[in-house]
């Protein structure tokens, strides 16, 4: 089975998504370690650790996805996840920011996918499957 | 309720209980009651270090118990007994996150009476295999990852547990999807198996690991120093002094309704343990948890906070704190370390009741031993800013609902008035913005006779009467006293409540 870290990150406690897509991974076929609301990077790190995650899935709501989520990736390599897969989705930023530049800014960041507050989960999952089989000759 | 009467014949419902310490082997005999136990007669010897069975009869003899090694006494009442085995069992603990199994590993060794010499988290390293081979720990605790979790961090150091020349027990309590791995790594070595001490994540196991220590202790401690035939003797494995205390907290806090938040001190001359039984979080007090949440009852072990042995190095943890209280007295801190050296060479050293100085160097090293236990064993808040306000993130166990602490071990057992004094606290800047979740308001008690250790050795099978004794046993010192937990030293003085300092923790 494969293991997924889900949380909100930063101090958003935004808790009905977030239980919304542990039932939805949970259903999915997924080992879901759920941290729930106002996880830090930390937190989202030595979680992926311990269980041997392949993805972390970072949830934000409340506008400050950028500044929250800024440098997980560095905090990663460090921690020696060199491999993993890092998914954020949700309201990234404040204001009338397009789609299109919120995940370029997080892409550069170094997440691998990045959803707006609509997407389609199954398309998130599908995704994900092939990521995680692309992956695969990495480790 | 404890009462003391002339008794010459032991009877069938006697309870005997031995405690064998480094220095002195304890008895008491016990007459049960109903809800609980009528001490008739304790007795203290010197503890024949060579030979245990030695003192061991001879502490027997002065409550009464006239036995040998030898014999068919058909009323010979049950014998229960304990062993403190060189000050505990000598842990190592591996783990992989250092909040995460690193740290409910020591938890797990602390609560089955172990001491822990070494921890090392993530991957063992040359220099960490050096300090393992040259202090040899009786145990090496094994954990990381959660079951079908992280394998990689305990395989490898498994290899190079298996390359080194560690003689000791290892015990595995990782991720079980590798055990068939780790047997054939660590063929060579003692090595036993235990449940995974975090089988989900955030989820605490530590029986099953704390069941295994135990075990490990009685093959390795009791077959050394004639202990073996006591074993024969009388039928019946002794328990760790610790875990017997441990036990005996344990049964309290199940069978004495007015005693659900407590606090017990246990202060000797190499190491301070502090026991808790109280919730380790509220939801109601307006706090956020990170991390763990740890077990209702606690047990830390500091190895060095003592007030003999480990004199030195409490001095080099609390010196300016000694130094600020010293001046309140025209004494300079050289004075103190004078005496500190004294005791290095005399560690069984009592102050004479008449040399002032003496006495209080010895309160104030008291102090900071238990300051600095009380704060590693507790948990603290920080206050976070948030788009929703201001938040408070605990880490750690919440002792503010403690109501009752008690003392116990030489120096507290002896003394009235150790949480009675102010003292300045000084706290390093770094974590200024933490405040430790301490007990504001309690009373305080002292184990005067010293019979917690040997109700202890009952606690597990009797534990309503042992923890009734217990409770009954106690002398009460100070009512409903009252802590301030101050930042600034400033404010402490000539403040007549007390103060617990927080030392110069490093």
């Amino acid at each position: 089975m494969i293991n997924v870290v889900l949380g909100v990150i930063g101090f958003d406690c935004h808790s009905v998504g977030n239980k919304i897509l542990e039932a939805f991974f949970v259903e999915s076929g997924f080992k879901v370690t759920n941290l729930g609301v106002m996880v830090s990077q930390e937190e989202f790190i030595d979680a992926a650790i311990e269980t041997d995650a392949r993805v972390i899935l970072v949830s934000s709501l409340y506008g400050h996805g950028e500044i929250d989520c800024a440098g997980l990736r560095e905090k990663c390599i460090e921690k020696g996840l060199e491999n993993i897969l890092l998914y954020v989705g949700g309201n990234l930023v404040v204001g009338k920011t397009p789609p299109d530049e919120v995940e370029r800014k997080f892409l550069k960041m170094g997440y691998d996918r990045v959803f707006g507050p609509d997407c389609e989960l199954e398309k998130v999952v599908e995704l994900l499957n092939g990521d995680l089989e692309a992956k695969k000759d990495c480790d | 309720m404890v009462t003391s009467r002339q008794k010459k014949i032991v009877t069938e419902k006697d309870f005997i209980s031995v405690d064998i310490g480094s220095t002195w082997t304890k008895a008491a005999r016990f007459v049960a009651d109903n809800d609980h136990f009528i001490l008739e007669k304790r007795s203290v010897v010197p503890t024949s270090v060579d030979y245990l069975p030695n003192g061991f009869f001879e502490a027997l003899k002065q409550v009464d118990v006239n036995v040998g090694l030898q014999g068919n006494d058909q009323n010979l009442p049950p014998v229960f007994f304990s062993s403190s085995a060189r000050g505990g069992l000598r842990v190592a603990v591996v783990g992989l996150v250092p909040e995460m199994t690193l740290h409910i590993a020591r938890l797990a060794a602390f609560s089955a009476g172990a001491r822990v010499c070494a921890a090392f988290p993530y991957r063992l390293n040359k220099r960490n295999i050096g300090q393992i081979e040259q202090e040899q720990p009786d145990i090496l605790l094994l954990c990381g990852g959660t079951n079908g979790g992280n394998e990689r961090y305990v395989r490898e150091n498994s290899m190079a547990l298996a390359a080194s020349n560690f003689e000791g027990t290892i015990i595995y309590a990782g991720n079980n999807q590798v055990e068939d791995e780790i047997a054939e790594i660590l063929a060579e070595k003692d090595l036993r198996f235990s449940e995974n001490i975090m089988p989900d994540f955030g989820q605490l196991n530590l029986e099953p690991a704390r069941s295994k220590i135990r075990e490990v202790f009685l093959d390795r401690i009791v077959s050394g120093k004639g202990l073996d035939t006591l074993v024969t003797r009388f039928g019946i494995q002794p328990v760790p002094t610790p875990l017997a205390v441990f036990n005996l907290v344990e049964a309290i806090g199940k069978y004495r309704d007015d005693w659900q938040n407590f606090a017990l001190i246990d202060m000797g001359g190499a190491t301070t343990d502090f026991y808790s039984f109280s919730d380790s979080y509220h939801p109601d007090s307006g706090t956020v948890l990170k991390g763990v949440l740890e077990p209702k009852a606690k047990r830390t072990v500091e190895g060095d906070l003592g007030m003999r042995v480990s004199a030195n190095s409490v001095l080099s943890l609390a010196e300016s704190m000694f130094e600020n209280e010293l001046a309140q007295y025209d004494l300079k801190l050289n004075l103190m370390s004078e005496y500190i050296e004294k005791l290095n060479h005399n560690p069984s050293h009592l102050p004479d009741r008449k040399n002032a100085n003496e006495m209080l160097f010895d309160q104030l090293l008291a102090k900071a031993c238990i300051n600095n236990a009380m704060l590693r064993h507790a948990g603290s808040v920080e206050e976070v800013f948030t788009t929703s306000g201001p938040v408070l993130a605990q880490r750690g166990k919440d002792l503010r609902k403690i109501d009752k602490i008690v003392g116990s071990g030489g120096y507290l057992a002896a003394s009235d008035h150790i949480l009675n004094s102010s003292v300045s606290l000084q706290q390093d800047s770094e974590s200024s913005l933490k405040k430790p979740l301490f007990p504001t308001d309690f009373s305080y008690y002292v184990d005067a006779d010293y019979l917690w250790p040997l109700l202890g050795n009952l606690a597990a099978a009797y534990p309503l009467q042992s923890a009734n004794t217990a409770v009954a046993s106690l002398k009460l010192k100070q009512n409903n006293h009252k802590i301030k937990v101050l930042n600034n030293p400033a404010l402490v003085n000539g403040n007549c409540c007390s103060t617990i300092t927080q030392g110069a923790h490093s």
